[in-house]
Formats: structure tokens, C-alpha cells, sequence
């Protein structure tokens, strides 16, 4: 069991930790070399947006198997869609890697909030938008992704009921049938 | 493996393969399938091909309405394409398709087509990236060649435009209207598109008499776009106050590309 002791995706985790790690470096260490805050917004918003989209579409697929997005349906309502790989898939998922995953996507509204709050007491309230954006943009990838993993877990246990209760359906038709 | 060749097919599995094999019917290359239509939810271990093709020929339509959460699993593969075409695809169709979905996007809400009055078929697939490029890229503008504090002209434009669009979203649904959130920002977002391309081409000239010629005309362009959108969500008689609010904003955003030197 050597996938054990290593990631098995490193190259989808560097890039899962690397978008927002560096929108946050960047935003911290920005105001110390330039100076100019639309060059911040700009490119800490892009790095965080780049990071929503990866998390969405390519780490949350690749590390925990889970993908979620909303359509509208044919009555005009919108719907949220969930998809999941099967039991088995998921319980081969890297233990590692849905480790890291799950971490930092906690993690990194936690940071946000708490620099939105030093934005707050140092006045500087343009700053709060950049914060908005990005606390908002995670918080979406966590809702999506809680919903979407509690909506595996449900659907796990109703095929494994359905299975049984098929099973012992044909079994009680083969033990009618003897009898 | 051999665990793998042992453990029986799931319940939803075997639906999943004749759902495969109907697809064959339909579909050209029954080969890909061959390998693929044995263990069609039992993707391998998370190492997902970037470079080669997709195990499954991929669908004509983006895959939707297929995956078992919403409906019983058993019955829940209706529509074409099974669920696991976008769980295991290589990260360049994603990609590819987003970006399609933005063309798409922007040529059926700003663009004259037959679809824009059809609000069913309208903006099905609203995303939120063309908006957001949209907005940064008008108030980029606006702050470049704005005389006054260029980081206040950038932050006020972009507050103002995506505070904007959620009063106006706001607005329509405390109307009484039919809207959904999401959908109503990206149609107000992707009407800002006349607007970007007319604040480029303010920033070219300087006479006052082509601005506000380009200015009116990209405003126009844009409630126009917008009209439909918004008159269709609330009930007739609220039309006006919904619709209003909205050519203000535009109005207001043509002044602002108007007044820039």
C-alpha cells in the first residue's frame, strides 16, 4: 500500500494550495512593494477567482471525487446538482489527499475573516472588498462541496439499502419458489 | 486488482451500463467503449488523464441532468450522458467548456438571435465569469484615465456596479417577480458588455460630441439587452418599476464613461 504514505495527485494538490495561498500572500505582502491598490484588487480577486474554479472543477473531482454546480430545470427553478463517484471509488480516494483538501478549504475563509478584521481596524474599508470577494468566493466552494459530500453519503446509504432489500427480495422469491 | 473483478456491479452500476450501451446506439465508436462500459463508476484511483482522450465519447450537449442525487438512484440516469462524463474528464474539456459557455453566453444576451425573447431557453447556463470580467475590466477603464484618485474611481465603480446588481435583483424579486439570483447578476453583468466596448473606444478620442454619440449609442445597446430579461420576470403592471431602476443604472455608467478625460 505504498499510495499510503504519499499524496497520490500531488501535481492537482500544489495547484489546489498554490491559488490560494498566493491570494493571500499576495494581498499581505502587496501594500509593502507597490502601491497601487487597484493592481491588488485586481490581481488578489483574479488568483482567488482562478481558485474557485479550480477547487470546483478540478481538485474537488480529482482529491475527494465530488462535484457540484446549479442549473435551471425546464420550470424556470434552479436547481443544485451534486455528483459523486461510486462507494467503491471513493473509499479508494487517497486519504491524504482529501485530508489537504478539506483543511484548507476551511481554512482559508478563517484567514480571510480574521485579515478582513484587521482591514476593519486599520480604516482601510477598501480592503473590506477585497476580503468580501474572497470570503464570499470560498464560502461558495464549502457550501457546495458540505452539500455535495452530505448528498454521497446519503445516497451511499440508500443504494446499499436498496441493494439489500432487493437482495433479500430475490431471496425470499428463490425460497418461495422451493417451496 | 483482483478485489475489483470479484466485488459485483453496483445496483445503479448496471443501469449505468445499459445507459452506456443506448448511448452506443446513438454515439459512433462502440471501441473506447468497450473498455470503459465494464467498470463505468468505478473510475481508477484519482489519476485523471490530462492529455488523453476521455474514456467515453463525450456528449453533443454538455452532460446534463444526469447524476443520482435528485431522483431515485435507480431511475435517476435520464438525459444524455451518464454521471461520471464530467467526474472524469480531462481538466482541458472543463476548461474548454467553461469558456464555451461564456461565448455562448454573451452572444445570446447581447447579440440579436431568436432565442433572446424565449427566457427558457435565454440564459439557461448562466455563469458569473463573463460578469465579473465584464465589471473589472469598465472600471479598470474608468480609473485609468480618471483624473481624480485612481484607486477610489476603480473601488467605487466596482461597488457600485455589483451592489447595483443585487439591489436590482432585489428589486424585481420584492416585486412580485420570478428571478433567480444568480441568473438575474449574470444577465445585468454580461449587459455591461456594450458598455466596455464603448468606454474602449472613449478612451481613444477625446471629442466630446463622439463620446457622447458612442456613449448613447452603447447604452442603448445595453437596455436594450437588458429589456427583455427584466420585463419578462415581473408581472405587467410592475414592468416599469422593474425595468426602470435598471436603464438608470446604465444611464448612469454612460455618464461616468462620458465624464472621463
Amino acid at each position: 500500500m505504498a499510495e499510503e504514505e504519499n499524496y497520490s495527485n500531488p501535481l492537482t494538490a500544489l495547484f489546489h494550495v498554490l491559488f490560494k495561498g498566493s491570494a493571500i500572500a499576495f494581498y499581505i505582502l502587496c501594500s509593502f512593494f507597490i502601491n497601487s491598490f487597484i493592481i491588488q484588487f485586481v490581481v488578489t480577486v483574479f488568483l482567488a477567482a482562478l481558485d474557485f474554479w479550480v477547487v470546483k472543477n478540478v481538485s474537488g473531482r480529482i482529491l475527494v471525487g465530488l462535484r457540484w454546480w446549479n442549473e435551471i430545470n425546464d420550470q424556470g427553478e434552479s436547481v443544485w446538482r451534486f455528483e459523486s463517484l461510486d462507494r467503491e471509488s471513493l473509499e479508494r480516494m487517497n486519504k491524504k489527499d482529501s485530508w489537504l483538501f478539506w483543511w484548507t478549504l476551511y481554512l482559508t475563509p478563517v484567514v480571510w475573516l480574521a485579515l478582513g478584521i484587521v482591514a476593519v481596524i486599520k480604516f482601510n474599508f477598501d480592503y473590506l472588498l477585497i476580503v468580501g470577494m474572497c470570503l464570499s468566493l470560498s464560502a461558495a466552494n464549502i457550501i457546495g462541496f458540505t452539500k455535495c459530500r452530505r448528498d454521497a453519503k446519503k445516497q451511499i446509504q440508500s443504494l446499499a439499502s436498496q441493494v439489500v432489500t432487493a437482495h433479500v427480495a430475490s431471496r425470499l422469491q428463490s425460497a418461495l419458489n422451493f417451496v | 486488482m483482483t478485489d475489483s473483478e470479484n466485488i459485483p456491479l453496483h445496483f445503479s452500476s448496471q443501469s449505468d451500463i445499459d445507459e452506456i450501451e443506448n448511448l452506443l446506439h446513438i454515439s459512433v465508436d462502440p471501441v473506447p467503449l468497450a473498455a470503459g462500459a465494464g467498470k463505468p463508476s468505478s473510475a481508477p484511483p484519482a489519476t485523471i488523464p490530462v492529455s488523453s482522450s476521455p474514456p467515453l465519447p463525450p456528449p453533443q450537449q454538455p452532460p446534463r441532468s444526469v447524476d443520482a442525487s435528485t431522483s431515485a438512484a435507480s431511475s435517476g440516469l435520464t438525459g444524455f450522458g451518464p454521471a461520471h462524463t464530467t467526474l472524469t474528464e480531462p481538466v482541458w474539456a472543463t476548461l474548454k467548456r467553461d469558456l464555451l459557455q461564456v461565448v455562448n453566453n454573451l452572444r445570446t444576451v447581447v447579440f440579436p438571435n431568436p432565442y433572446r425573447k424565449d427566457s427558457d431557453v435565454a440564459l439557461r447556463d448562466w455563469d458569473l465569469w463573463g460578469p465579473f470580467f465584464f465589471v473589472i475590466f469598465l472600471a479598470f477603464i474608468l480609473s485609468y484615465s480618471a483624473a481624480a484618485d485612481r484607486a477610489k474611481v476603480f473601488a467605487v465603480v466596482f461597488a457600485v456596479l455589483s451592489a447595483g446588481a443585487i439591489v436590482l435583483t432585489l428589486n424585481v424579486v420584492l416585486l412580485g417577480g420570478s428571478i433567480i439570483f444568480l441568473q438575474s447578476l449574470s444577465v445585468l453583468g454580461y449587459c455591461l458588455f456594450p458598455l466596455d466596448i464603448g468606454a474602449s473606444i472613449c478612451m481613444a478620442k477625446d471629442n466630446k460630441i463622439f463620446r457622447s454619440i458612442i456613449v448613447l449609442l452603447t447604452v442603448a445597446w445595453s437596455s436594450w439587452a437588458v429589456y427583455p430579461f427584466v420585463s419578462t420576470a415581473v408581472p405587467p403592471s410592475r414592468k416599469a418599476l422593474a425595468v426602470y431602476p435598471v436603464l438608470l443604472l446604465y444611464v448612469s455608467m454612460g455618464f461616468l464613461v462620458l465624464a472621463n478625460n
